[in-house]
């Protein structure tokens, strides 16, 4: 898994590529809460990732419940076909915002 | 006695006038009267057919029937012939001249009404019609009061009754008095008897709730003798398809109708869950939650339930408060499975906790006795109680008979027949000595258990791997579980599905059961038959506590557990198989592809 991180007026962008599974999502949890540790809004970018499993979404709702405690936001962008079924089984499609693009996300958080 | 001779004979001989025609017309009335009673199940209408046969047959201008009720405060009239109909009106049983005859028991000749301290003027005010005299009588038999005549003013003459009137009258309202108390009883038996009649068509759906017992060599027998017509007992067995034998036994407190609907709410209950869930602990933890939700308060059910396996004579049970089940041995010593859980019914538990205990037992051709304390606590011919170690002896003495006459001698001894029991009996027997002769006869093979026989219908052995304990190798598992769903046609979607569903099985192998070490092996087997995949994953880890793995609850959204909630979301059956012989771990989990 690889992250790239960047700064847009003001707001986080994190993009993550790879699989978010047993073996990365430790680190996807360290790149998500640092992120979220800024108080500063994030946008998650998955256009790279093509599979996430329970422990990758548990990294996700860890890094949104961080988030919404500071009062910042976190939104999903991009997110793939098989990401989006794997929320929906866990019943947390609903719970995040997800936009299609980085623009869109941008204007949701501004 | 015809109408002509009872009624209109009258006609010719008044009363007062003497000789044997007036006594035996009276006789007639009389007679005729009881006939209508007996004969009609209308007892509104047989008083009114009797107040205008007296009011005529004493000429008077009008009469009335007043009965007592609501426990005799007050007296309602329920029938009444004349110009002032007055039939619903209500007195207190202690007014007026009804009330005072009523009261005294005695009947009375009122000349002068308007000067009786009694009499209600009131009627008369809003009728218009003009009391004169009265002639009342009570209606009683023996003690039992049960209200009175009256009649109001007699024609022609002088208008005033004579003492001659009051006899008859008297001797009228005492028949009459006779027939509404049989027609009353009359009623009360046809109510009894209807009352009899929807309990016995209760016990008869009851006993169809019932399992038809087994045929040939079945292993597993019961028997129920209900105390009343209903019970509070029920058993089940049934068979499933991967020929594990299901079963209960329970006993709803109390014996009434109530308990025979709790026990046929529980028992269906339980037969729809038993099909598709095959953890004992955690199906009677359903029950549970199922009874808290709906029980009336103060009713519980203790409960057996359980799966039998006949190709490997194992049995997991779990006891909710119930009697012990005793397991009998082939070397004839008796071990008490004792509850480790409350009744059914009497506390929520939080979901997380809801699986009650499960007893794993290997019968090896023993057999497992499960019952209800009717028959410990059952008298005997010589008025002791039967008693575990009463109950122990019978089967012992009878262990070389069948599985249903052991029950049957044993039930034999209690329900005599000739007395009333003193509560329901109920017992099943699940024997395995077939069982343990065909696997003997097998060659101590060990067969693999039922549930893993696969063998049935074509099937296909699609990919077997076996990898390291090690996170970075599931990519590896995902990647052959994808391609292996494109070759059996899934879409896209099915085929992500299935790898996360695996995906998280083979985490929760790595993490749980190896705790993380990555000197473990798994091994992953894809089996296609009839429509459906079947995935075999097997550890050598230690065994692990079936029951700790479940899916977390979805109103939580915490992290953790998600893993197993997507396993069990995405594939149609997810079951642990008996721990291989070498230990380790084996789930079965299977996807069906329509």
């Amino acid at each position: 898994m690889n992250h790239q991180l960047r700064e847009q007026d003001g707001v986080t962008i994190v993009g993550l590529s790879g699989d978010i599974d047993l073996q990365n999502s430790p680190e996807a949890r360290k790149v998500l809460l640092a992120c979220v540790d800024k108080k500063r809004p994030v946008l998650v970018d998955l256009s790279g990732v093509g599979y996430i499993d329970s422990s990758g979404v548990a990294s996700l709702v860890e890094s949104l419940q961080t988030a919404r405690k500071s009062g910042s936001k976190l939104v999903l962008v991009a997110v793939s076909d098989g990401v989006r079924r794997v929320l929906g089984l866990a019943r947390l499609d609903k719970v995040f915002t997800i936009c299609a693009t980085v623009e869109e996300g941008l204007a949701k958080v501004r | 006695m015809s109408k002509r001779h009872g009624i209109d004979a009258r006609a010719d001989t008044r009363p007062g006038e003497a000789g044997e025609d007036a006594i035996y017309d009276h006789l007639g009335l009389l007679a005729e009267m009881g006939q209508e009673f007996a004969s009609s199940l209308d007892i509104q209408a047989s008083l009114t057919r009797a107040i205008e046969h007296i009011t005529e047959y004493l000429d008077a201008e009008g009469g009335a029937l007043f009965l007592l009720e609501d426990d005799g405060r007050i007296l309602r009239c329920h029938a009444c012939i004349g110009p002032s109909e007055i039939t619903g009106l209500t007195l207190k049983s202690d007014k007026g001249i009804v009330g005072r005859c009523v009261k005294t028991n005695r009947g009375e000749i009122v000349r002068d009404a308007a000067k009786d301290p009694g009499f209600h003027s009131q009627v008369d005010a809003t009728t218009g019609f003009t009391t004169r005299s009265i002639l009342c009588a009570p209606m009683s038999v023996k003690d039992e009061r049960i209200g009175a005549i009256e009649l109001i003013n007699k024609r022609g003459g002088d208008g005033l009754f004579a003492e001659a009137d009051l006899h008859l009258l008297q001797a009228m309202s005492a028949s009459a008095a006779l027939a509404i108390l049989n027609a009353r009883m009359a009623e009360k038996l046809v109510e009894q008897e209807r009352v009899a009649r929807e309990l016995e068509l209760a016990a008869e759906i009851q006993r169809s709730l019932l399992p038809k017992p087994g045929t040939g060599e079945f292993p597993v027998a019961g028997v129920n003798h209900a105390a009343r017509t209903v019970s509070g007992d029920f058993y089940d067995f049934f068979t499933l398809e991967d020929g594990r034998i299901c079963f209960n036994l329970g006993d709803v407190s109390g014996k009434g109708m109530n308990a025979a609907l709790l026990m046929a709410k529980t028992a269906s209950v339980f037969r729809c869950l038993g099909k598709t869930l095959h953890q004992p602990g955690r199906l009677l933890g359903r029950l549970n939650a199922e009874i808290c939700e709906t029980v009336t308060r103060g009713m519980f059910v203790t409960m057996v339930g359980g799966l039998y396996d006949p190709a490997t004579g194992i049995v997991r049970l779990a006891n909710a408060g119930h009697e012990p089940p005793l397991f009998h041995d082939t070397a004839g010593a008796f071990a008490s499975l004792p509850a480790e859980a409350p009744p059914l019914g009497i506390l929520p538990l939080p979901q997380e906790q809801e699986d009650y205990p499960e007893v794993e037992l290997k019968l090896d051709g023993g057999t497992l006795y499960i019952f209800t304390d009717g028959v410990t606590e059952g008298y005997l011919a010589d008025g002791r109680e039967l008693g575990v170690g009463g109950l122990k002896t019978l089967l012992r003495e009878n262990a070389s008979a069948r599985a249903g006459d052991r029950l049957a001698s044993v039930i034999a001894r209690i329900d005599r027949g000739n007395t009333v029991l003193r509560d329901d009996l109920t017992m099943i027997a699940i024997d395995d000595r077939a069982g343990h002769a065909r696997r003997t006869a097998a060659g101590n093979a060990p067969k693999p258990p039922a549930a893993v026989r696969e063998t049935d219908g074509a099937e296909e052995v699609l990919l077997t791997v076996k990898v390291p304990s090690q996170p970075d190798r599931l990519k590896l598992i995902r990647n052959a579980v994808a391609e292996t769903a494109r070759l059996c046609g899934c879409t896209d979607d099915v085929g992500r599905d299935i790898v996360i569903a695996v995906d998280e099985a083979c985490q929760n192998v790595i993490r749980h059961a190896y705790g993380g070490s990555p000197d473990g092996e798994i091994s992953l087997e894809i089996r296609r038959r009839r429509g459906e995949l079947v995935f075999l994953l097997r550890d050598y880890a230690t065994t692990i506590d079936v029951s700790a793995v479940k899916p977390r609850d979805l109103d939580d959204v915490r992290p953790g557990g998600l893993g197993t909630h997507f396993i069990r979301e995405v594939m149609d059956e997810v079951t642990f198989l008996p721990p291989p012989k070498d230990g380790g771990n084996l789930l079965r989990m299977v996807k069906r592809l329509s």
